[in-house]
């Protein structure tokens, strides 16, 4: 059973639908992107009511497959103005998948704007919206804990809450998932989500998986083998075996910092002086003398294990343990060597649900207009504390980099779509470059990870200083992406499977084994192109064209130290990123 | 001549001084060097290893001159 779970916001009416054949092959972001694309208009408001948030895990939610627990979410973005889908980990994935529910379809708009819903559903299919007004303004923490108030003792379940900047409807705003330990802590966080969610009255969601087993496989006993085939790759790849159990994701630091690559005091350097008090290494070493873990799972069944807790000089939880993208944004970009008062930026951020990856390239450019200091940690955190009472300077901060840089009169604003670019500069590092400009998604690093072989040497090797070989790179990279993201995979698995050809065809096995139906590379690919193709025409019909598929002109004119390099991959090329999409939209029958 | 040698993740434990650490280490090497004779030299595993000099990737057969920053890294990955 796959079925659709429809709520609208106007009426209250939850209703409950089989999933269309034609989707059979499709989870996660695959989903997410058909259904925006197939039933919300391309030049809707996207906090009206035409917009519509989709919640959906992937084809192997609800499974053991290893780190099969992430959830898309999708929707048209406030902050890009395209066909958003944000990834997350935590266990709603698997707890919607258990009940059935292969997308949860948030639509309309309540009359009333005061108004705070709370949606329930519960393992035995029973679904229903309460309202909690009283709720109105919570951080994510605190709803959390509201909504364990309101549940049976012995439950088991997963969160998703809307912080006050959602509410708010600020277009950094992100949407929060509860992990194993039931932190608000996992965010699917990029373009402005939970900005929707608020659009739409919606507070929370709480998914009751207790007592609910694994969803069924056609084959069980090929499923199991594929499991075993899978998780040895993973376990046995350096990357995912050693170095992301390890360290976690801020094991990036250095290495990106070495390369000259890593975006300092809104990308005016790529080398950062104070990397190595907020490297990976660090972190863990001062983590371990403060007796917080080191090492989990963002969701069950995740067995590479790249989490952990960031604790206080107290041994007092203060939030997750944070991302290299995290550290980036709210320390080098911002000149901030701290990493205490980077977890405070992270643990505020978090609370008032915001992604922080767009909160610390914004803290930079407002940095960059003189307002406050770079390096100055404190200042930093009194301005987002601001958000929360919603001062003019709070909700311009939560607009995100854009609109601040904008309204501070800032010459360099590093966005693509309106959106902030990640952690890595895109002149030393020419492969995510291509990435940033092409993606449907805006600037994103995930979109289609070329640091891959342009620093990390996995899956081959490209020189990051050219522009030889990366609109192909991208391509190959953003199409696999599609697919992982459809199939409710991490990103993380990439690496392995980018290496060892028995982990990319785990994959299919798993497919195969799990829905019945016939898969092999070709077939994953295809579900990965129809994915950016949906996109791709959802955009077009937004208005976006080739010339938004382009960096900020200051990245093609301006030299990055130490390399002292430009971008000088042609138009030509990143227009080539996209050719497959006329074929891929004739053969769904779409335009 | 002088060459700053610097060891990432858990390879910073093969530092000669014993010290670990990522802070860079001024080795004293003979003209004509190349980075697999002071791979050699810290011995360090024969697993696979990203090496940079100078914040460009280099293979293990290039000659090393006076003043080069050689860093070392395992495979690392994240996002």
């Amino acid at each position: 059973m796959r079925d659709i779970v429809r709520v609208n916001m106007a009426t209250g009416a939850i209703t409950r639908e089989p999933l269309p054949d034609g989707w059979a092959r499709y989870g996660g972001r695959a989903l997410t992107s058909a259904l925006v694309f197939k039933e919300v208009p391309a030049d809707s408001d996207p906090l009206g009511p035409d917009n519509k948030l989709v919640f959906a895990p992937g084809l192997l939610g609800g499974t053991s497959a290893p780190n099969g627990g992430r959830l898309s979410v999708g929707a048209k973005s406030p902050l890009t103005g395209g066909l958003k889908e944000a990834n997350v980990g935590g266990q709603a994935a698997h707890a919607l998948a258990k009940q059935g529910i292969a997308a949860l379809v948030i639509e309309g708009k309540p009359a009333d704007a005061a108004a705070r819903y709370l949606l329930v559903l519960e393992a035995d299919g029973a679904m229903k919206l309460e309202r909690m007004d009283a709720w109105a303004g919570l951080g994510n923490y605190a709803t959390a804990d509201a909504i364990k108030e309101t549940r049976p003792a012995d439950d088991r379940y997963a969160t998703i809450t809307n912080g006050p900047a959602g509410e708010m409807l600020l277009k950094a705003a992100a949407i929060a998932v509860s992990d194993p330990k039931m932190y608000p802590n996992r965010f699917a966080g990029r373009g402005g989500l939970g900005a929707v969610m608020g659009s739409k009255g919606l507070k929370a969601i709480v998914v009751s998986d207790k007592g609910l087993p694994y969803v069924e496989h056609a084959d069980k006993d090929a499923f199991n083998a594929a499991v075993k085939k899978f998780a040895n790759a993973l376990t046995t790849h350096a990357v995912s075996g050693q170095a992301l159990p390890t360290y976690g994701t801020n094991v990036l630091a250095n290495i990106i910092n070495e390369a000259g690559g890593y975006p300092t005091r809104n990308f005016s350097a790529g080398q950062f002086e104070g990397v190595e008090n907020i490297s990976g290494e660090t972190m863990r070493e001062m983590t371990l003398e403060r007796g917080g873990n080191v090492k989990h799972g963002c969701h069950t069944g995740c067995v590479i294990q790249c989490s952990r807790y960031w604790y206080d000089k107290d041994g007092h939880y203060k939030t997750k343990g944070m991302e290299y993208e995290n550290v980036w944004s709210l320390g080098a970009d911002c000149g901030i060597d701290d990493l205490d008062a980077i977890g405070d930026l992270d643990r505020e951020v978090s609370d008032l649900g915001l992604d922080a990856i767009e909160m610390g390239a914004t803290l930079a450019v407002y940095m960059d207009s003189g307002k406050i200091a770079f390096g100055d940690g404190a200042a930093a955190l009194a301005a987002i504390k601001e958000i929360w009472t919603g001062t003019e300077l709070g909700k311009t901060l939560g607009q995100g980099a854009e609109v601040t840089g904008k309204a501070f009169g800032v010459k360099n604003i590093p966005v693509v779509k309106h959106q902030a670019l990640p952690a890595y500069d895109p002149r030393p590092i020419q492969g995510i470059g291509v990435t940033y400009a092409t993606s449907t998604q805006g600037a994103d690093h995930t979109a289609g990870y070329s640091i891959t072989a342009n620093v990390l040497a996995v899956g081959g090797s490209v020189d990051p200083l050219k522009p030889e070989g990366q609109a192909a790179l991208s391509q190959g990279l953003q199409i696999a992406t599609g697919m992982l993201d459809a199939f409710g995979l991490c990103i993380f698995v990439a690496f392995p499977v980018l290496d060892m050809p028995e982990a990319f065809e785990a994959i299919f096995e798993l497919a195969e084994a799990h829905t019945g139906l016939k898969w092999d590379a070709d077939a994953l690919m295809q579900v990965g192109k129809e994915t950016l193709t949906y996109e791709r025409l959802f955009n077009e019909h937004a208005g976006f064209t080739n010339a938004d598929d382009r960096l900020p002109k200051y990245f093609y004119e301006e030299k990055l130290p130490p390399h002292n390099v430009v971008f000088t991959v042609t138009d030509e090329e990143l227009d080539s990123v996209h050719d497959f999409v006329p074929a891929v939209a004739a053969s769904l029958g779409i335009k | 001549m002088k060459v700053d040698v610097v060891l990432f993740a858990h390879l910073a434990t093969f530092q000669p001084d014993g010290k670990g650490g990522r802070h860079s280490r001024a080795f004293d090497l003979a003209e004509g060097t190349i980075i697999a004779e002071v791979v050699e030299m810290i011995g360090l595993p024969d697993e696979p290893r990203v090496v940079f000099v100078n914040s460009r990737h280099a293979p293990e057969d290039q000659e090393l001159f006076e003043g080069d920053r050689l860093a070392i890294f395992p495979p690392v990955a994240g996002g």
